[in-house]
C-alpha cells in the first residue's frame, strides 16, 4: 500500500545539512498497525505528515496505492488524499465553533457527498460511537476523551483506507488513552483500515502488529 | 456546504462579539457616510432632469471678456430684446420663452373688502411657450390661456393654498402687486407645485406681457443692459450645431449693441449645466460645482476605503486565532479556494450586516442633513438606483476588505497552523498594517485640515473687517411706490427720535448688499463709457455716518433730493488712474449719456461692496431719493428690543399697506456664505467620521497587538518594568505611524486647499498652526485610543500572562 523509498527531509542551518529524515526505507501493507516511535525531535511527527501528503520531503519516492504522490499535481493529490487518509491529533483539533454532528459532517462536506446521505452516515457514526445524545454539544463541552472520540469518528467518516494517529492518547488519561487503543484495535481487525501512530508510549505501541523506532532521522529498529 | 460556512461564521462572530462589533460600527458608519453623499450627489445632479426636452433647451446667457478689472463677467439673463430677435431667421430655434425673476415682491389680497392679506415673493413673468419647453403641470388653465394677456397671473397649488385657503378658490381671484392700482393680477390658472429639484422655484406666475404696462416697460427695448434675472430659453432643433448658433449669438450681440459694448457677447449655455456653473447662476440662487460633486465622491471613497483597511486589519489581526480551524479544515480535506471563498463569505456576512445598520444610520441622519442643506431629500431605499449602488458598495467593501484576509487565511499550512505556530509576522506582516495605518491616518489628516481651513477661512469671513460698520445696524425696507417714497423724510425724522437709535439712512442699498445696480459711465467729459461698470449707491448724506464710511478726500456731497454731487471711493480713482485721490476732485461723472450729470466732491476708503469672493470694485454714491429701497438704522445695541418693537410699531403705521421686514446687516452679510457655511458644517462632519473610523481601526489593531505581545509584557514586567514603560513600549509605534501619515497627509492638503482658497479674492492665510492643529489633535486622540488598551495591559498580573503561555 505505502513505500518510502530513501526519503530524507533536512533544514539547511549556516549551510550546512540538518536532517530530519535520513533515508527511509519502509513498505507498509493493507490492513497494517504500524505505531512510529522514538524521542522528542526524531522525526516520528514529519515521517507521519509525509505518509499523510501534508508534507514532502527533500528526497526520495512516496508511492501509494501505486501511485507516485509527489509527481502528482496538488489537485490530484488532494483527491487521493481526501478518498483514502483519515487524521486524528494529540488536540483533537475540532472546530470549536461547530458542534459534534457538524464537526463529524464537515469531511464529506469537502468530498460533496449528498445532504441526505450525509445525514445517514452521520447518524450512523454518531450511533457506533455512542454519542447520540451528545450530538448538539459543542466540544468545550466535552471531556477530552469524548473529543478524542469526535477526532476518530470525524476520520472515520469518509471510510478512509489509512488512519493516521498523532501521539492520540497524548492528552488522555490512562483509562481513557486504553479505551482509544482497544477501538483502534477493533478498527483494524474489523474494518481492516491500516493505522499508522506515534506514540511515545511502549504500551500504545503494542497494540500495534509493528513497531518502527525513529532516532535522529532514521530508522533504529523495525520490530515485525 | 454554505450553510456549514455560514454557522461557523456566525459562532465566531457571535464569541468575539467586541471584534465584530468594531468591524460592523467602523463599516457601518463608512457606508452610511457613503449613502449620504450619494443622496445628496443623486439629488443635486437630478435638477430639472425630468424636463422630455431638456437634451434641446439652452439658456442664452452673455459673458464679456475684460470687464472692470479685467476679469471676465458671467450671467445668466440677457437684454429683453434677445427673445423677440431670435425669433426670426434663427431656422435651428424652435421655440423662444422669455422668463424674469422679481423677488421679494409685495403682494396683497383683498378679503372682505377691509382686511387684507399681505404677502412677500418671488414673482415669474413668464412668456406661455416656457412651458411647451418644460414639463410644469397644469391643475387648471393652461400657458397659452394664462399667461397671454396683461395682468393674468397663476399660482402653484401650495401657493394658491397659503394665500386663499384652497387652490379652487384662488381662481378668479385678485392679488394686488406693490400696492399699485395698475399691477392687479387676476389668478386664471393653477400649477401643480413644482419639484423640489428645479431651478424654477415657480410660485406667483405673471404674464410676460404685463411687463408692458410696468415700472420695465422701457428696458424691454434695452440692448445694453444685462438684467441677471431675465433669462431667455430656446429650444434648438436637434440636429443644430450649437457651435454654429453661438457664432450667429456673438454676431447678434455685435450688430445690437453700441460700438463699445463689442466685448460684450452671447452664448447657449445648455439646460444641463445650469445648476453646476456658479458663474452663471440660477434662479434658486444654489449652484453645486462639478469639482464639489468630485470633492464630495472622493470623501465618500475613502471614508469607505478607511473603513475597509480596518476591516482588513482587524481580520488579519484575528487571523492568528482562526489558523487552528484552517489547519483542521485543510487536512479534512478542504482546498485553499474552498477556504479562501469560506472566508469572503464571512466578510460579506458582516458586510450585509453593517449595510442595514448603515441604512438605519442614514435613515436616522438624513433630516439632519436635510435641515443643514436646506434640502428635502430623500431616501427611497427601493429606488432602482440606490439598489444598484448598495449592490456595488456591498461587494466592492466585501472584496476590498475580504480578499486579502481570504488569500492569508486560506493559504496557511495546515502542519504550521495545526501547531499555532501562527505569528502576526507570518500573516503578510506587520507591515502591511502599518501602513495601512498610514494610508488611515493620512485620509484623516487631510480631511481634518481640509475641515480646519474651510473652518477658518469661514471665521475670516465672519470677522474681516469690511470697511464698514455693520454691527447693530437695522435694515428696514422702503416700499417702492411714490406715496411711500415721499414718506421717507418724515420716517426718517420719526425714527430718530427714540433714544436708542443712533443714526439713521436711507439708501438703496446698504454699503455691501447681495442687489447691486452697476453701471459704466463716462468720466471727466470723455466720449467712451468707462471699461469698468461702478457699482451705484443711491445715498442720502447720513450713510457715511450710519455706515462709518471713511472720507480720504474732499468733502462729503451735501443733503439732497437728486444727484448734484458724486462721491466715490478709492478704487474708483484708481482705475481711472489718479494714485492721488485729491486730483480726481471736481471731475465730472456722466451716466447714461447725460442723464445725470455732476461733479465728484469726495473721496472715501474703500470698502468691500460685494462678498469677500470678490475683490474691491469701482462704487460711486451719490443722493437721488426715488431710488431709496432701505433704511439702515443703527442702534444701541442694549436698546436692541425696545428700537424692534418700535421700528415695527412705525413703520406699519407709515405704511399700512405693505409688509414689515427687517434684518440685521451683519446677518445679512452672514447670509453670503451661507454655501460655505453649509460645506464647511459638511466638512467638519466628515472629518469626525474620518477621525472615528481611523481610532476604531487603531483601537482593534493596539488591542491585537497588546494580546500578542503578552508574553513579551509578562516578561518585562517580571524584569522589572514599570506600567509607563509598558504603556510607552505600546504606544510610541503608533506615534510615529501618525507623524508619517502627517507627513504625506500635508502636502497634499496644502496643495488641495490652497487651490480651493484661490476662489477667494480675501483668504485665510495657510497658517502653520492649522497644521499644527491637525497633527496635536490626532495625536490626543489616538493617544486616549491606545492609552486605555495600553494600561490594561501595563497593569495585568505578569504571572498570569506567562503561565498561559
Amino acid at each position: 500500500m505505502i513505500q518510502l523509498e530513501k526519503i530524507s527531509k533536512w533544514y539547511n542551518t549556516n549551510g550546512a545539512r540538518n536532517f530530519v529524515l535520513k533515508d527511509i526505507h519502509l513498505d507498509i501493507e493493507e490492513g497494517a498497525f504500524l505505531s512510529i516511535m522514538g524521542p522528542s525531535g526524531s522525526g516520528k511527527s514529519t515521517l507521519l505528515n509525509i505518509i499523510g501528503m501534508l508534507d514532502t520531503s527533500d528526497e526520495g519516492n512516496y508511492r501509494f496505492f501505486g501511485e507516485s504522490v509527489f509527481d502528482l499535481k496538488e489537485k490530484k493529490r488532494t483527491e487521493l488524499y481526501k478518498k483514502n487518509i483519515g487524521y486524528i491529533f494529540q488536540a483533537y483539533h475540532l472546530i470549536d465553533e461547530l458542534t459534534v454532528y457538524e464537526n463529524i459532517e464537515t469531511p464529506l462536506l469537502y468530498q460533496d457527498v449528498k445532504g441526505s446521505e450525509r445525514k445517514a452516515m452521520v447518524a450512523d457514526m454518531l450511533d457506533r460511537f455512542n454519542m447520540v445524545g451528545k450530538k448538539d454539544l459543542f466540544p468545550s463541552q466535552l471531556s477530552g476523551g469524548q473529543q478524542q472520540l469526535v477526532g476518530i469518528a470525524r476520520a472515520l467518516i469518509a471510510k478512509p483506507k489509512l488512519l493516521l494517529a498523532d501521539e492520540p492518547t497524548g492528552n488522555l488519561n490512562s483509562k481513557q488513552g486504553e479505551e482509544i487503543m482497544e477501538l483502534f484495535k477493533k478498527i483494524n481487525t474489523e474494518d481492516k483500515i491500516t493505522i499508522i501512530q506515534v506514540t511515545h508510549s511502549e504500551k500504545n505501541a503494542a497494540y500495534g502488529d509493528r513497531i518502527i523506532d525513529l532516532l535522529d532521522g532514521r530508522i533504529q529498529q523495525n520490530i515485525q | 456546504m454554505i450553510g456549514n460556512y455560514y454557522k461557523t461564521a456566525y459562532r465566531n462572530l457571535w464569541r468575539n462579539k467586541s471584534y465584530a462589533l468594531l468591524n460592523i460600527a467602523g463599516l457601518a458608519i463608512g457606508i452610511a457616510a457613503s449613502i449620504l453623499i450619494f443622496i445628496v450627489i443623486r439629488f443635486e445632479t437630478s435638477f430639472d432632469n425630468f424636463h422630455d426636452k431638456k437634451e434641446n433647451i439652452y439658456r442664452i446667457a452673455s459673458y464679456s471678456l475684460n470687464n472692470g478689472n479685467g476679469k471676465e463677467f458671467y450671467s445668466g439673463g440677457v437684454a429683453f430684446p434677445v427673445g423677440p430677435a431670435l425669433q426670426s431667421g434663427f431656422p435651428q430655434v424652435k421655440k423662444v420663452a422669455r422668463i424674469l425673476q422679481r423677488e421679494g415682491e409685495p403682494v396683497a389680497i383683498n378679503i372682505s373688502g377691509v382686511e387684507r392679506k399681505k404677502f412677500i415673493t418671488s414673482i415669474f413673468y413668464v412668456e406661455p411657450d416656457f412651458f411647451s419647453l418644460f414639463n410644469f403641470k397644469w391643475l387648471s388653465g393652461n400657458a397659452q390661456s394664462v399667461l397671454t394677456a396683461p395682468n393674468s397671473a397663476a399660482l402653484s397649488k401650495s401657493t394658491a393654498e397659503k394665500y386663499f385657503g384652497n387652490w379652487q378658490n384662488a381662481l378668479g381671484k385678485t392679488i394686488i402687486h406693490r400696492n399699485s392700482q395698475n399691477e392687479i393680477y387676476t389668478i386664471n390658472g393653477i400649477i401643480e407645485d413644482v419639484p423640489v429639484n428645479t431651478d424654477f422655484p415657480l410660485e406667483v406666475m405673471a404674464s410676460y406681457s404685463t411687463l408692458q404696462h410696468s415700472d420695465m416697460k422701457d428696458n424691454l427695448n434695452d440692448w445694453v443692459s444685462t438684467w441677471s434675472e431675465a433669462c431667455t430659453f430656446v429650444e434648438l432643433d436637434k440636429n443644430a450645431s450649437v457651435s454654429a448658433f453661438n457664432k450667429e449669438l456673438i454676431a447678434l450681440a455685435k450688430k445690437h449693441k453700441p460700438a463699445e459694448y463689442a466685448k460684450d457677447a452671447y452664448m447657449a449655455q445648455p439646460l444641463s449645466a445650469i445648476h453646476y456653473d456658479e458663474r452663471f447662476g440660477n434662479y434658486r440662487h444654489h449652484t453645486f460645482s462639478k469639482g464639489l460633486i468630485t470633492a464630495l465622491e472622493l470623501i465618500g471613497i475613502f471614508l469607505l476605503l478607511m473603513a475597509c483597511v480596518n476591516f482588513i486589519n482587524l481580520a488579519t489581526a484575528q487571523a492568528v486565532h482562526r489558523s487552528k480551524e484552517v489547519g483542521v479544515r485543510k487536512v479534512l480535506g478542504s482546498n485553499r479556494w474552498q477556504l479562501a471563498i469560506q472566508f469572503l463569505s464571512e466578510t460579506a456576512l458582516l458586510t450585509a450586516f453593517s449595510l442595514i445598520a448603515a441604512i438605519g444610520i442614514s435613515y436616522l441622519a438624513l433630516p439632519f442633513l436635510n435641515t443643514l442643506l436646506e434640502t428635502s431629500m430623500q431616501l427611497n431605499i427601493l429606488s432602482a438606483n440606490f439598489l444598484i449602488f448598495l449592490l456595488l458598495v456591498f461587494i466592492s467593501v466585501t472584496f476590498l476588505s475580504g480578499i486579502y484576509p481570504a488569500i492569508i487565511l486560506s493559504g496557511f499550512n495546515p502542519i504550521v497552523a495545526l501547531k499555532t505556530k501562527i505569528t502576526s509576522k507570518m500573516i503578510g506582516g506587520i507591515s502591511l498594517r502599518r501602513a495601512l495605518v498610514v494610508l488611515q491616518f493620512s485620509i484623516s489628516h487631510i480631511l481634518v485640515i481640509g475641515m480646519l481651513i474651510v473652518v477658518s477661512q469661514m471665521n475670516y469671513f465672519k470677522n474681516a473687517s469690511l470697511g464698514f460698520d455693520k454691527e447693530a445696524i437695522i435694515n428696514l425696507p422702503i416700499p417702492d411706490d411714490s406715496a411711500s417714497h415721499a414718506k421717507i423724510e418724515f420716517v426718517k425724522q420719526k425714527l430718530l427720535q427714540h433714544k436708542g437709535i443712533k443714526h439713521v439712512s436711507a439708501s438703496f442699498a446698504s454699503p455691501s448688499s447681495s442687489g447691486n445696480w452697476s453701471s459704466d459711465f463716462k468720466f471727466d467729459h470723455s466720449d467712451k463709457p468707462t471699461i469698468f461698470s461702478a457699482n451705484l449707491k443711491w445715498a442720502d448724506a447720513d450713510y457715511f455716518k450710519t455706515y462709518d464710511l471713511r472720507l480720504i478726500a474732499g468733502r462729503l456731497f451735501h443733503p439732497s433730493d437728486t444727484v448734484r454731487e458724486f462721491v466715490v471711493n478709492e478704487t474708483t480713482a484708481k482705475l481711472l488712474g489718479y494714485s492721488n485721490p485729491v486730483a480726481i476732485l471736481g471731475k465730472e461723472v456722466n451716466l447714461w449719456d447725460g442723464v445725470i450729470k455732476a461733479p465728484i466732491v469726495g473721496v472715501v476708503k474703500d470698502f468691500n461692496s460685494n462678498s469677500l469672493r470678490s475683490p474691491i470694485g469701482s462704487v460711486i454714491i451719490a443722493p437721488q431719493k426715488n431710488y431709496y429701497g432701505v433704511f439702515g438704522v443703527k442702534i444701541n445695541a442694549a436698546e436692541e428690543k425696545n428700537v424692534l418693537a418700535f421700528t415695527e410699531k412705525l413703520w406699519n403705521e407709515h405704511f399700512p399697506d405693505h409688509v414689515y421686514a427687517f434684518s440685521f446687516l451683519d446677518q445679512k452679510i452672514a447670509a453670503f456664505y451661507k454655501q460655505e457655511e453649509q460645506l464647511s458644517q459638511l466638512y467638519k462632519i466628515f472629518a469626525a467620521i474620518g477621525i472615528f473610523i481611523s481610532c476604531l481601526g487603531l483601537y482593534g489593531l493596539v488591542s491585537f497587538m497588546a494580546a500578542q505581545r503578552t508574553r513579551e509584557v509578562g516578561i518585562r514586567k517580571v524584569l522589572g518594568a514599570m506600567p509607563r514603560h509598558i504603556v510607552y513600549l505600546l504606544s510610541k509605534e503608533f506615534s510615529l505611524l501618525i507623524i508619517i501619515a502627517f507627513l504625506v497627509a500635508a502636502p497634499i492638503a496644502y496643495y488641495a486647499m490652497h487651490q480651493w482658497l484661490q476662489n477667494y479674492s480675501y483668504r485665510t492665510p495657510l497658517s502653520f498652526w492649522i497644521f499644527f492643529i491637525a497633527i496635536a489633535g490626532s495625536m490626543v486622540i489616538a493617544w486616549c485610543t491606545v492609552g486605555y488598551r495600553a494600561i490594561k495591559a501595563a497593569l495585568a498580573n505578569p504571572v498570569k500572562n506567562l503561565r498561559n503561555e
